[in-house]
């Protein structure tokens, strides 16, 4: 845009592209070790370092300033020409700092964590490149390089989720994920080319940035029409697709959305993930796979009309509230917070949907920070188990939380950052849970106040998921540090000698678990407006400190998400009372997950495998049948035209040559050396000439 | 009675026969007698013939030179045929196809 970058900026825009560059070639180098090679993890922790720091001098440098934006002339089709280049504003600077903040950490405990790994240099390989992507992302400022990276996040999340390939339920989840990815790619690049024929641009800061050509555009008339008073239109000319398209190209965005970031219809590969190594469990669900979906929100908010804004805030609501039940009741550790990761997912969407842009991007960030803290930790836990499990040559599941329990002795310091991710999980106060959540919950019902009463089931099933939410952490965590180890009451001569780990394990969590604490995102642990994260995002709002919600809410999360921890406590702990049912109607819902893998087996993957058989059948005898057939005839008449090429061809000639041959013979006799057979054939001509006479 | 005809009968068929000794036999010495029978088909006419001649016994006596011209090459024949057995050790003559000087 400006041509005349003052040198600040353009030292800015060099770090940007450092830091996207770095992880890159770590990922490169990683691929030219060998397989075996110790140095790639801190090749690829080096990379990341020097991207967090570049990041945060570019965050430093762009936060709350005018945005920064320069593109190249990438290629020209025609009259058309597309731009590549970067765009750094509030939004992406915070996601690229977020990103290479939370990639260190996993990225310094990875190298503890899959120390014994076969393919230790390939893991790390795969995980710069993810963090490529997901860095290149963010900075992009096109929509054709935006769909491109947003492919290679998912395509790498395909190769981590597989690391393990050799087993089949590993290849079973990358497979699904990278399936129901490729059905919101689908969505995602209809609607890229939905909007360049109405705005032809993919610019997105034109698109969707300040003086936003997506927001001008009108709908009227059954007509969407982009906005042709607009002076830097090149041509002047306006163009007009029916209505419809408007709808398709957000229901394309919605796909693309709840693919990535595992909403209701799609969100059943985040769950299966868990069979990639922990450590990538916790960067995909923090802040490199799923952050991407509510980052393209983010992006192109702009675009949505009311109407699509409350489909938005419905399917995060819903999502939210079912991936809460389910986990409720969910004995595999890692599927608790895959289950918890896609609830709180839920609750970004819903807060864009509402309104909430900021609380939503600033739920993003302070999510990424615990969520990542409590796979690790879960990593720590899941690590522990499988040494009992190796040390003592038993067969059990080390991800099942039946069997865990009384580990806050064991591992005193993961216990203690458990407990911080899970309060801040739960949104309690001092947390930075707390500021994010209540301020999606509290403008949710400020949403809710000037509409229909119906409205009003959004912040309910909200408010409801969040109390849920206390309830499965506090299971959780209860299950796993509380009570006794229930384990060492099955094999009682258990030989046991768990520790927190080294300092890539303890350095990591410890360092997340100060990041989820309130400091670092508002002075004010009880207002979420005082955030300067909250601050930075709002575009559009202007935060109404009168609402009685305000006070209400908050007082009434807290206070119920602490009965709800007591009675958990209850439950899981004392065992006062007993636990629930586990035969009801509800239960086995929940457990089942809701029986939406059963629904989309039987409803979607058995007509497509059935479809697949039928086609293969079709193939093999209707194609094939009728090559086949061709083939037949074509030999047919090839051995029709053989036969004649023998008998027929090649018979005229053996005649004449036979004839050739008899009349040679015959001819021969004549000059045979044979006396008398001279005297006969000279009989012959004389008695022939008398003939000959006599009949003529 | 005899007529020119029945001697001109005979004497066809001796012809014939010879013809057919000299075309078919394998050896040299049938081939003689054949080729001997039709000299004596000839003398046969000659003899028949004569009997309506102006001249009396005009033909009797061709015949007898006849005669005693065959008993000359009948045995320069034969000489030949010996001569020949002892070079080629056979008298057939489809197998005495080499003249030249060995």
């Amino acid at each position: 845009m400006n041509n005349t970058l003052s040198h600040t900026d353009t030292t800015l825009i060099i770090c940007t592209l450092a830091a996207v560059a770095f992880p890159l070639f770590a990922a490169l180098v990683n691929f030219c070790l060998p397989v075996k090679s110790k140095v790639a993890g801190w090749v690829s922790a080096l990379a990341i370092l020097l991207a967090c720091i570049l990041s945060a001098k570019v965050f430093a440098g762009v936060w709350n300033a005018p945005q920064l934006h320069v593109q190249q002339v990438w290629f020209t089709i025609g009259n058309t020409k597309v731009y590549a280049g970067i765009l750094l504003n509030n939004l992406s600077v915070l996601m690229l700092l977020l990103v290479s903040l939370i990639a260190l950490p996993v990225h310094v405990y990875s190298t503890a964590y899959m120390k014994y790994d076969e393919r230790y240099s390939r893991y790390f390989t795969y995980l710069s490149f993810f963090c490529f992507s997901m860095l290149a992302l963010v900075v992009v400022d096109n929509l054709v390089l935006f769909y491109g990276f947003w492919e290679l996040v998912g395509f790498s999340s395909y190769l981590l989720i597989g690391f393990w390939f050799t087993r089949d339920k590993a290849v079973q989840a990358n497979k699904k994920a990278f399936i129901m990815n490729r059905i919101g790619d689908i969505g995602l690049l209809s609607a890229i080319l939905i909007l360049f024929l109405v705005f032809h641009t993919f610019d997105i800061d034109r698109l969707f940035g300040r003086n936003s050509i997506v927001a001008q555009s009108v709908l009227l008339t059954g007509h969407w029409t982009s906005a042709n008073e607009n002076n830097w239109m090149v041509d002047g000319i306006s163009y007009q697709l029916p209505a419809v398209w408007q709808y398709v190209a957000f229901a394309g965005i919605l796909l693309a959305v709840a693919a990535k970031s595992a909403q209701f219809p799609l969100h059943t590969w985040l769950p299966d993930a868990m069979e990639g190594p922990t450590s990538v469990s916790s960067l995909i669900h923090a802040a490199t796979m799923v952050a991407a979906g509510v980052f393209l929100l983010g992006r192109v908010y702009p675009m949505f009309t009311p109407t699509e804004l409350t489909i938005l805030a419905v399917m995060g609501c819903f999502t939210a509230f079912m991936a809460a039940t389910i986990a409720l009741t969910q004995n595999d550790l890692k599927r608790v917070l895959a289950y918890s990761t896609i609830s709180q997912l839920g609750f970004m969407v819903l807060g864009m949907g509402v309104g909430a842009y900021s609380s939503s991007l600033f739920h993003l960030a302070t999510h990424a920070f615990f969520k990542c803290l409590l796979f690790l930790v879960a990593g720590i836990v899941i690590h522990e188990m499988q040494h009992v499990k190796k040390d003592n040559h038993l067969d059990f599941d080390p991800q099942d939380i039946l069997l865990m329990g009384g580990l806050r002795k064991k591992l005193p310091l993961t216990f203690i950052v458990a407990i911080v991710a899970g309060l801040a999980l739960i949104g309690l106060p001092l947390t930075s849970g707390y500021l994010s959540k209540d301020g999606i919950l509290i403008q949710a019902f400020e949403w809710s106040d000037g509409k229909n009463t119906w409205f009003k089931i959004i912040p309910v099933t909200a408010l409801i998921t969040s109390w849920l939410t206390a309830f499965y952490v506090a299971r959780l965590i209860f299950k796993v540090f509380f009570g006794d180890f229930r384990l060492q009451n099955i094999y009682p001569n258990l030989k046991l000698h768990m520790r927190d780990g080294g300092w890539q394990y303890k350095v990591p969590v410890v360092l997340l678990a100060i990041c989820c604490l309130f400091p670092l995102f508002s002075f004010n642990p009880f207002s979420y407006e005082t955030s300067w994260l909250f601050k930075g995002m709002d575009i559009a709002r202007i935060a109404k400190f009168e609402s009685t919600y305000h006070l209400i809410i908050p007082v009434l999360v807290n206070l119920v998400s602490l009965v709800v921890l007591y009675l958990a406590y209850a439950i899981y702990v004392k065992q006062n009372s007993s636990a629930f049912s586990q035969t009801g109607f509800f239960y086995r819902l929940s457990y089942n997950q809701w029986y939406i893998d059963k629904i989309y087996k039987k409803v979607f993957v058995k007509p497509v495998l059935g479809l697949g058989k039928t086609l293969f059948w079709f193939d093999k005898n209707i194609i094939d049948g009728f090559v086949h057939l061709l083939a037949n005839m074509a030999g047919c008449v090839a051995r029709f035209s053989a036969w004649t090429d023998k008998y027929i061809v090649d018979g005229f000639l053996h005649l004449l040559a036979a004839m050739v041959q008899s009349i040679g013979n015959f001819a021969r006799k004549f000059q045979g050396g044979k006396v008398q057979y001279y005297l006969f054939s000279m009989l012959v001509i004389v008695l022939a000439l008398f003939l000959f006479k006599i009949l003529i | 009675m005899i007529t020119l005809t029945d001697f001109l009968i005979v004497s066809a068929a001796l012809f014939c026969i010879g013809l057919y000794m000299i075309i078919s036999k394998r050896n040299a010495i049938q081939i003689l007698i054949g080729i001997e029978l039709i000299l004596n088909a000839a003398i046969l006419n000659l003899v028949a013939f004569g009997k309506h001649d102006a001249v009396n016994n005009s033909g009797q006596i061709f015949a007898l030179f006849a005669i005693v011209l065959a008993a000359a090459t009948t045995a320069v024949a034969l000489a030949i045929i010996l001569n020949v057995y002892r070079k080629y050790k056979t008298i057939d003559p489809d197998k005495i196809n080499n003249l030249k000087d060995q």
